[in-house]
This record gives C-alpha cells, sequence and structure tokens, in this order.
C-alpha cells in the first residue's frame, strides 16, 4: 500500500482544493437563503431554558418519587413472583398521565397565563389535592423548583429578559410582571403558613420567566412525569435502562402527551379533577407500604 | 312578551328547585323555617327527634360542650319516578342557622336514567350554607348512573366564617350489575366544595377543600371508562369538618393508621395470640371483611378536614363498611340518633 511521495502531495493538494470549492460553494448558497441564521437564534433562545428544565439534573429531587408506581405494584402482585410487571406498568403510566392532565395540567397554564393569581392558584391546588403522600411530593417539587429559580436562573433571567428574550418567544412584555409575581409570592412563602408552593402552577410561572413558549411548557410538565415514572419503573426493577427510553420515546407516549395538552388547553382551574379515582387510594395508600424506595 | 301580565299570582318557585332553612329559636329549638320544592324534585320531613344525647345526666358526652339543640330535623331527598331523567336540573338550597343540625337522606341509590344524547347531561346542584356551630349530617345511598347516561352533581357547602360541621359522603356505582352494566356511562362528574364565606377584611371566599371526580372520554387512556376502575364497582369520598365530628374523624385516621401494612410478611408471630382488647377483635374482622370484599380505603387528615376514599368490588361490601365504621366510633348515632345512619343500613 505504499504510494509515492509525489502523488500523495498530489492527493492531499487535490483535497484541501475540494474542501475550499465546498467551502465557498456552501457559503454562497448561504446568501441565498439569509433566514437559516437569524431563525436559529431565535429558536435556541427558547430552546436554552428549555433544556436547562428538562435535564434531569435539575435537582428538583424528582427521583424520590413515583407518584403512586411503587404502590400500584405493591397492589397489583403478580401471582408469579417472577412474573413480569411490564404491562401493568404501562397501564399504570397512561392512568398516571391521565390524572396528572386533569388535575394538575389547568393550574400549569393558569400559573403562566395569570402570574398574579399564583396565591390564590396554589392555595386551591393545594385544597383540590386529597392526600398527605401527594401534598407532599407536590410541595418538595414546588419548593426546590423555587430554590432552583432562586440561586441559580434569576440572575440571568431576573433583568437579562427585558432585552432580546421577551420579545422573540411569544411572551410579549409579561415577563417582568411574573417575575415581581414571583418574588411576592416568595416573600409570601416565608411569611405566611398558608402558603404552600405546589409545583404546577409554580412550573407555570417559572417557565413563563424563562420564556419557554406555552405549549412547550405544558408539554414538558407531563413529559417530565413520564420520565420520572419510568425512570421509577427502571428503580423498581420493572423493566431495564434501554426499554425504558424506548417507552420515553415512542411515539404512543408522544401522541398521548400532544393529545392531554390539547385536551386540556381551555380547561378552567375550577374543572381539574381527578380522572382516575383509584390513583387516589394508591397514591394515598403508599404510607402502609411495608417498604419503600420512593417518597411517593 | 314584556307586556304580558300573567293574572296568577308570582311563582317563586322554578322546576327542580328547592330549599330548606332551619332557624333556631332561643335558647335551643330549631325549627324548619321553611322547606319548599318543585316537581321533579320533592322532599319530605318526617317529624324531627330528640337526640338521644340531650338526656341530662349524660354529661361526659363530648359533644354537650357543643350545645345540642333540643331537635334534629331530618329530610329525605326525593325525585318523582326514583330517579333522574335525562335533562333534568335540580337545584337544592340548604341554610342551616347557628346551632341547628340536620339529617339528610336518601330512599335507595340515586338512579340516573338513559340520556338519547350524550351531550344533554342531567343536573343536581346542592349548595348548603352553614353557620357556626351547625351541623350537617349527610350519609346518602349511592348515585347510581345506569349505562348510556350524562350525569352531572355540584355538592357546594359554605361554612360561614370557617365554621360548621360537615359530615358528608358521595359515592357511586358501577351501574346495574345484575343487567351487566359496569361504568357504561357516557359522563359522571361530581364535585364537592367547601368554601370560608367571604371574610369581612378582603370580601373574597377562600376555598377550603375541592373533590371533583371526572369520568368522561377525556384523558388520551385510549380506553374505555372502566378500564381505569381497576375491577372496583365503587368509589366514594366521605368528608369529615368541625369539632362535632372531631371523634369521628380521629377514629378514621386511627383505623387507618392501624392498618396492616401491605406487603408485609407474616412471621409466624400469630400462634402467639395476645390478649385483644375488644376494639382490637372488632378490627381484626373488620379487616378480614375488607379483604374479601375487596374494599381498599385511605384517610388523611388535610387542611382542617379528614378526607375518606374508599372503593370497593361491590356495592354491599361498601355500604357494611361505612356502617361499620360510623357504627363502631358511635358519636353520629349518639348526637344525631339511629336514623342518620339510615340509608348505610
Amino acid at each position: 500500500m505504499n504510494i509515492p511521495t509525489d502523488d500523495h502531495q498530489s492527493l492531499k493538494d487535490e483535497i484541501v482544493d475540494l474542501e475550499r470549492r465546498l467551502r465557498d460553494a456552501k457559503a454562497q448558497l448561504s446568501q441565498h437563503e439569509p433566514d437559516i441564521t437569524p431563525s436559529a437564534i431565535r429558536n435556541d433562545a427558547a430552546l436554552h431554558p428549555l433544556l436547562l428544565l428538562a435535564d434531569s439534573a435539575l435537582p428538583l429531587g424528582s427521583f424520590a418519587f413515583s407518584s403512586g408506581l411503587e404502590s400500584y405494584l405493591a397492589h397489583h402482585k403478580p401471582s408469579l413472583p417472577s412474573a413480569s410487571q411490564v404491562s401493568a406498568f404501562h397501564t399504570f403510566l397512561r392512568l398516571s398521565l391521565s390524572t396528572l392532565a386533569s388535575t394538575a395540567l389547568p393550574y400549569v397554564l393558569a400559573g403562566y397565563r395569570d402570574p398574579w393569581n399564583i396565591e390564590t392558584l396554589d392555595n386551591d391546588f393545594d385544597a383540590s389535592t386529597p392526600c398527605t403522600v401527594a401534598r407532599r411530593a407536590s410541595t418538595a417539587q414546588g419548593r426546590a423548583l423555587l430554590q432552583v429559580w432562586d440561586r441559580s436562573f434569576k440572575t440571568q433571567y431576573d433583568g437579562a429578559t427585558k432585552g432580546n428574550h421577551a420579545q422573540t418567544n411569544g411572551v410579549h412584555g409579561g415577563t417582568n410582571v411574573a417575575v415581581d409575581a414571583l418574588a411576592a409570592f416568595s416573600t409570601a412563602l416565608r411569611t405566611s403558613k398558608n402558603v404552600n408552593a405546589h409545583l404546577a402552577p409554580l412550573w407555570g410561572l417559572v417557565t413563563r420567566i424563562l420564556g419557554v413558549p406555552l405549549h412547550d411548557a405544558a408539554y414538558l410538565f407531563l413529559f417530565s412525569h413520564a420520565r420520572t415514572v419510568i425512570s421509577a419503573a427502571v428503580r423498581a426493577s420493572v423493566m431495564g435502562p434501554y426499554q425504558a427510553q424506548s417507552v420515553l420515546a415512542s411515539s404512543e407516549l408522544q401522541d398521548r402527551i400532544r393529545g392531554l395538552v390539547e385536551e386540556g388547553w381551555n380547561t378552567k382551574v375550577e374543572d381539574a379533577g381527578q380522572s382516575v379515582p383509584v390513583m387516589d387510594l394508591w397514591v394515598g395508600r403508599h404510607e402502609k407500604l411495608y417498604s419503600r424506595i420512593f417518597n411517593s | 312578551m314584556a307586556s304580558y301580565t300573567s293574572p296568577f299570582a308570582p311563582s317563586t318557585s322554578k322546576p327542580g328547585h328547592g330549599s330548606i332553612r332551619i332557624a333556631l329559636l332561643p335558647p335551643n329549638t330549631p325549627v324548619l323555617r321553611d322547606v319548599s320544592y318543585q316537581y321533579p324534585l320533592k322532599l319530605v320531613a318526617p317529624d324531627p327527634l330528640s337526640p338521644p344525647e340531650s338526656s341530662p345526666d349524660d354529661k361526659s358526652a363530648s359533644a354537650n360542650r357543643h350545645v345540642a339543640p333540643s331537635l334534629i330535623h331530618t329530610i329525605f331527598l326525593l325525585t318523582y319516578g326514583g330517579g333522574i331523567v335525562a335533562g333534568d336540573a335540580i337545584n337544592l338550597n340548604i341554610r342551616l342557622d347557628k346551632g341547628t343540625r340536620l339529617i339528610l337522606l336518601t330512599q335507595g341509590s340515586t338512579k340516573i336514567f338513559k340520556t338519547a344524547d350524550p351531550k344533554l347531561v342531567s343536573r343536581q346542584k346542592m349548595s348548603a350554607h352553614l353557620q357556626v356551630g351547625s351541623a350537617l349530617c349527610y350519609l346518602p345511598d349511592p348515585v347510581q348512573p345506569f349505562a348510556s347516561t350524562a350525569f352531572a352533581q355540584e355538592q357546594i357547602y359554605t361554612l360561614e366564617d370557617g365554621g360548621g360541621n360537615l359530615c358528608v359522603c358521595d359515592w357511586v356505582t358501577s351501574g346495574r350489575s345484575a343487567r351487566g352494566e359496569n361504568w357504561d356511562i357516557y359522563t359522571y362528574h361530581s364535585r364537592n366544595e367547601i368554601w370560608e364565606s367571604p371574610s369581612k377584611s378582603n370580601g373574597k371566599k377562600k376555598l377550603l377543600l375541592r373533590d371533583n371526580l371526572i369520568l368522561d372520554k377525556n384523558g388520551q387512556t385510549a380506553l374505555g371508562i372502566v378500564a381505569r376502575m381497576d375491577g372496583y364497582a365503587v368509589f366514594g369520598t366521605l368528608i369529615i369538618h368541625g369539632p362535632i365530628f372531631a371523634s369521628l374523624a380521629r377514629f378514621f385516621m386511627v383505623e387507618f393508621e392501624a392498618l396492616p401494612r401491605i406487603g408485609g410478611r407474616n412471621w409466624g408471630d400469630d400462634t402467639i395470640v395476645p390478649e385483644l382488647s375488644q376494639r382490637e377483635k372488632w378490627r381484626k374482622e373488620r379487616e378480614k371483611r375488607e379483604r374479601e370484599d375487596g374494599l381498599i380505603w385511605s384517610a388523611a387528615n388535610v387542611r382542617g378536614f379528614v378526607l375518606v376514599k374508599f372503593g370497593s368490588r361491590d356495592v354491599e361490601g361498601a355500604r357494611n363498611w361505612l356502617r361499620d365504621m360510623v357504627k363502631e366510633e358511635g358519636s353520629v348515632g349518639r348526637m344525631f340518633g339511629e336514623r342518620a345512619g339510615m340509608c348505610l343500613k
């Protein structure tokens, strides 16, 4: 495989030449399509916070909660201990997403749309959460989200949003209102016993401040829940990590989340409620489990 | 239309509307000031009874602290034809003055009849306003929506200044199981809300509790309603609030705490049977019945309420369980009389 030195050099030259011509051709082409670069910039202003919130390293402590999965599995022990619980898990995931969409999604949307109402939303969500276990899980994550906002995001999004951000993503001029509402809420949380800091309305408010479009915020809320439940299933030895990723990637899950966002888009918080009554029992009886690896 | 003058006296009653008001004649005699109703709603008020606990020698009873009224009224909520027909709308207003007590009852399950149009939703609304120190005990028969029905009900309780005492149950069954009906409904919504009346400082009413059940085609489960029910034929919620029912509330919490752990092992300790108290014996037997009837339940103490949720494989299992719990604790019977638990028999 020895190539003579001259040939070697000429081949190298040719490669350099070809690469230069490719670069030039691309440059010429992009001059005729001036839209590519600006739109990419516009998209990543909204993409960046979405990636922050979708990161499983976001310290909300979600890994500690199974949202009733652990209790559900304990209530549905297969007759043979070796039998697979995968199909039971799929049923649970479906029901769990349905419940979250009917009970919490309206509060996410309202928290985003109506920042100054956050305290009432927080109270009403609290009044609508019937069991101690679910309330604990919701407020733990809501308070954690406030912490992340306060310690990590605030410096970046508090003032910077006045500039390019708010105008480019469709939340026109509403970001500062939301920042003020969140600051007032944080103060109330420190001073009043009646403030709980539930995750759903705060998720709406924080995503608005970060400039995530409403639809994405709602989609991500449900997606994160699905991811948490699926990840709990891995740790409860229901399925392996690759199978878990394939459930998460499936078009079935995508269609479901999309459909739920669409269904709930105009649901008023007054009409939020439980669509799977037995879910309250599974979640409520979590504390009766003999052994537990999750907090919910 | 506006110029037309009816020769008849104006009627204030609208179809399906009803109202109940119990006032208190000082010092402690409650009177049924108003009980009116219009087709298809019907209210029946039997003679009020003296509460069993009013005997003066029973001073140790905890409820005596609440100055029991001399009489307790009972009202049966009925509908003509024994059920709710497609398109019916019932609207009942209840007002309980300071220190009065009311037992609300039904006569058999509230049957919801078939609708030709799934969009035609029958409705039943009850608004109850409770002054401080008044009490409502509402342990009805379950709602029984037949196949192909659309029904929505609301029970809205307003507690004046956050006072008032409640022991109210709301439960629903899967239909006529003898006919093979199993949650074959179009929609079933049931809302229970408890509000604190508007405060004098900011004029805003505050939501204390909302329990909203929504069964309809939404939810993207790609399954019928029955597939969400996990084999249960009954779901119910019992809401308990206020000093008069504090003992009952505590009882449910204690019993929930005492439930055996799910998935716990039997280490064979049963051979050494310790001396069981009467309550412990009852508890063991009740737990056995719960297992046989496929009944599961939970209780939570939230925001000054005890909220009990239960599900059961069949109606009678749930009815027996609820009666057993209320009877074993005993305070409802002592304060309101046996009548209060009539629908659980």
